[in-house]
Order: C-alpha cells, then structure tokens, then sequence
C-alpha cells in the first residue's frame, strides 16, 4: 500500500467526497419531500397511472426500434469501409448533443402532418399521424436513445476478436448462423448495457416528446411529463412520480450490476 | 487433393506458395514468421489468394485471374486454429459438436458423436466445462476433435500437438493418424516441431527465406 499510486492526497479525497454530496444530495431532497402516507392514492391516481404506463410502454418498444435500426447502423460503422463514414458517424451521435426540443422541432419537419417531408404522404396513403400520438412518442424517444446503443455495439463489435467468426465459418457457419450463435453471444455484454443505456434513456425523454408528441394526458404524457405537469397543480403526486421513476432506475441499476455494466467495459 | 499455386499478402511483404497434397499428411516445417499459417489460412478461404489458383479435391475453390472463389464455409474443411479459437461462451463438448450441427445434424447426436470422440482424447471428464476454464492441453484436444469430428474434405492443423505435455504427446499424435487415415482426406501439418511431423506426416516440406 505503499506505492506512489496508492497514496490519495488529501484534497483529492474531498474533492471525491463533494462530488459525491453534490450528486446524492438532490435524492435525499427527493425523498425528503415525498409523502410517504398518501403514495400509493398517488401513485394510483388515473393520470399518474396511465403517465407510467405510456412510459413504460414507449420506452420499451422506442428500445426495441432502437435496436432494429441500431444495429445494421453500428456493423457498417464498425466493420466496414465506405465513403461518407465519418459523415454517417457525426449523424448518429448528433442526437447525442442535439438539445432535445430541436430534436423534437427537427422530427416535426420531417413527420409533422401539414409541413412535415414525410407527414403528408404517411397521411394521405396511410393514414397515420405520428405527430401528438403514441407512436410519435415512440418515435421521439427512439430518436434520442438510438446514439447511445449504436455507439455500445459499435465498440463491442470492434473489440470482438474475429478469429472467433473465422472459426465459425470454416466449420460451416453460414452468414445469419455466425452473427446468431457466435457474433451475438460474443456481443451480449456490450448489447445489454446498450440496451440500458438506450431505455433509460427513452425512459427520461422530455423535450423531444412534448414538442413532438405534445403533453396530452393518457395520451402522450409520459412520466417526466406529468412529474412536470404535476409540479404546479400536485406536487404531492410530483414527488410521488419522481420517487417510482428514481426507485425503477436504481432498481435496474441494482439488477444488472456487475454483471454486465462492469462487465462491459472491462 | 489440395494443390496450391500463388502468392498471398502476409503482413506486407508476398509470400509465394507452392504445395500439392494428395491423399496423404503433409508437414510443413519452417521457422516462424514465414507464413506457415497464412498458408492455412488461403487454403481454408480466410486469406483470399493475390494471384494464383487453389484447387481442393478437383475444384477450384479459388482464382483470382478467374474471379472465383468459394467462401470457407463452403469448403468444408477441418481446421485447428494455432491458438484453439474455441468459443468461449460454449462448454467443451458443444465445442466439439458445433461443425456437425452446422452441417445439420441434430444437437443431440451430435453432441453424442463428439462425445465419443472426445472419450478417445481424454477431455470427456471437462466435456461440460466452459471453454475458458480448460488448460492449455485440454482445450488443444478439445480442438483436435472439433476439426477431426465432422467428415470434412481436408484436414488443417496448426502446431496441433503445442499445448500437449510430453508424455501424452506419442498417444494423441497416434490419434490423430488413426483419424486422418479413417478419414482418407489430405492433410496438412504446420509445425516447429520437428519430430511431430516426423511421427504424424508421410512427408514434409521444408519452408525456408
């Protein structure tokens, strides 16, 4: 224990100890403010009920869609050369550093029903109107959380080592039997924790949803919406919604723990 | 019947290839960093021929001049990789039985048919164990029978006997001639190892430069 490494200045330590203050104290204001004996007439109230359960719906199928156009997306990057990879590159992470409203404004242009380049056509030969609907929240979380599995896959892809898929095809592997049975398992921990990273992300999605798919409740008002809906008329069940949301994420967090975010990135 | 013209890009130089094998075991000897494994590797199809043609068992599997080429699985070939390349999330037998489901047997003979060849082995007792908790040895073996299981077309193996302690190392390599006479396929040997070749090949070629 004696080597240089080992040795913690003093001012590095409380440097960590207000670091670590400064993020748990906002919880422990949280909980403080929560209203233990009245929660569950909270936490079962219509709107808060159906704000949970839209959240927990969207964010799940926004993952689910993530995955489907996040995948494809991160082999190419990783494992292949074309022209305009750096550009393709630098527009998957911009979601990523986007402001989400602009995000929201931006799908509003591209699906909006009247002035959207694709919203009239989805309209008129389908029928379907994304914006202030469902599926519009699926959309909107989708488009935030899609950097953050795509760059998850991306690295576990590129540290995998390919004499494994090598293998594979020498003994007869073809194309989808070698991604299925030796590329998957092989990415499984990168692709849980992009997984996590992606939901937990579509789970807090505010500024995208609301200027996309508006705040109408047991509609399109997800849970961050109506913590912040709520906040003015019922903060009682504000803090009642923040509580679940943050017990739901350490619950997951607690879950998964060292199994595979550790794991991942070791 | 592999028979082998041309060159391959080996790091950044050319190495030139000359090799015919008929229906025997060949050894390459060599030192090195000359690329005994690279010319594995074009036959098996993972190092695509500069120039030059490669035929196995009379077809041409590939030929740049001619724009042909069969990917490796296709050309069913029996392969031990230098450093094993078991998969690691399987355990040993399913390690083994893997190039027989992929060549569509059912799960449970194949494993039944690894099973028996890794009896022979000696890794049956470490048959359930995952790959990465096998010793150097073990898991050469475990290698051995994954490329010897199936009925492939050609044989590669790569310092195969490596990882293999002394005294066991005359028993496996009597195991692996037995298994590559049943199999009446050409085979190729790379090793540094020149007494193997010696006791495992019916002739050697020697790789120089």
């Amino acid at each position: 224990m004696n080597q240089v490494s080992s040795r913690t200045p003093r001012f590095v330590r409380m440097g960590a100890l207000i670091g670590v203050l400064f993020l748990a104290l906002p919880i422990v204001g949280l909980l403080k403010r929560v209203a233990w004996s009245t929660l569950w007439t909270q936490l079962t109230d219509v709107a808060t009920r159906d704000a949970l359960r839209i959240s927990l719906y969207a964010s799940v199928c926004a993952t689910l869609l993530a995955l489907v156009l996040g995948l494809p997306l991160a082999w190419c990057l990783a494992r292949m050369q074309f022209a305009g990879r750096r550009f393709v590159r630098a527009l998957v992470l911009l979601p990523m550093v986007l402001p989400p409203v602009v995000g929201g404004v931006a799908l509003l242009g591209a699906y909006g029903k009247t002035r959207g380049l694709l919203g009239g056509v989805l309209d008129s030969l389908f029928g379907v109107q994304l914006t202030y609907s469902l599926s519009g929240v699926i959309i909107a979380e989708t488009f935030v959380a899609l950097p953050f599995l795509v760059l998850a896959l991306e690295g576990g892809l590129r540290s995998i080592d390919t004499k494994y898929e090598e293998a594979a095809a020498v003994m007869g592997a073809k194309d989808l039997t070698r991604f299925m049975r030796v590329t998957l398992p092989l990415l499984k921990p990168s692709l849980v924790a992009g997984l996590m990273l992606a939901w937990a992300r579509a789970l807090g999605e505010f500024g995208a949803t609301i200027t996309f798919a508006g705040n109408i409740q047991s509609r399109t008002q997800t849970a961050p919406l109506a913590v912040y809906t709520m906040l003015e008329s019922n903060p009682e069940g504000a803090y009642a919604l923040s509580f679940l949301l943050v017990a739901i994420c350490v619950g997951v967090l607690v879950g998964l723990r060292d199994r595979w975010i550790g794991g991942a990135s070791q | 019947m592999i028979s082998l013209h041309g060159t391959v890009s080996v790091g950044n130089f050319l190495r030139r290839f000359s090799l015919e094998v008929g229906n025997e075991t060949v050894g390459v000897f060599g030192a090195n960093g000359i690329g005994k494994t690279s010319l594995l590797r074009t036959v098996a199809g993972l190092c695509p021929l500069g120039e030059g043609e490669l035929h196995v068992n009379g077809v041409v599997v590939d030929a740049p001049a001619k724009h042909q080429f069969v990917q490796p699985e296709l050309r069913n070939i029996g392969m031990v990789f230098q450093d094993h390349s078991l998969f690691p999330f399987m355990t040993a037998l399913d390690n083994a039985a893997f190039p027989l489901v992929m060549r569509g047997m059912k799960r449970s003979t194949a494993r039944k048919m690894a099973n028996e060849m890794m009896e022979q082995f000696d890794v049956v007792h470490v048959a359930e164990q995952l790959a990465p908790t096998l010793s150097g040895g073990q898991s050469q073996r475990v290698a051995i029978v994954r490329a010897l299981v199936g009925a492939p077309q050609a044989v590669l193996l790569d310092e195969p006997l490596s990882a293999i302690d002394e005294e066991s190392r005359e028993g496996v390599r009597n195991l692996i001639r037995e298994h590559l006479d049943r199999l009446k396929v050409s085979a190729v040997v790379v090793s540094h190892d020149r007494a193997d070749l010696d006791h495992l090949c019916t002739r050697i070629e020697n790789y120089t430069r």
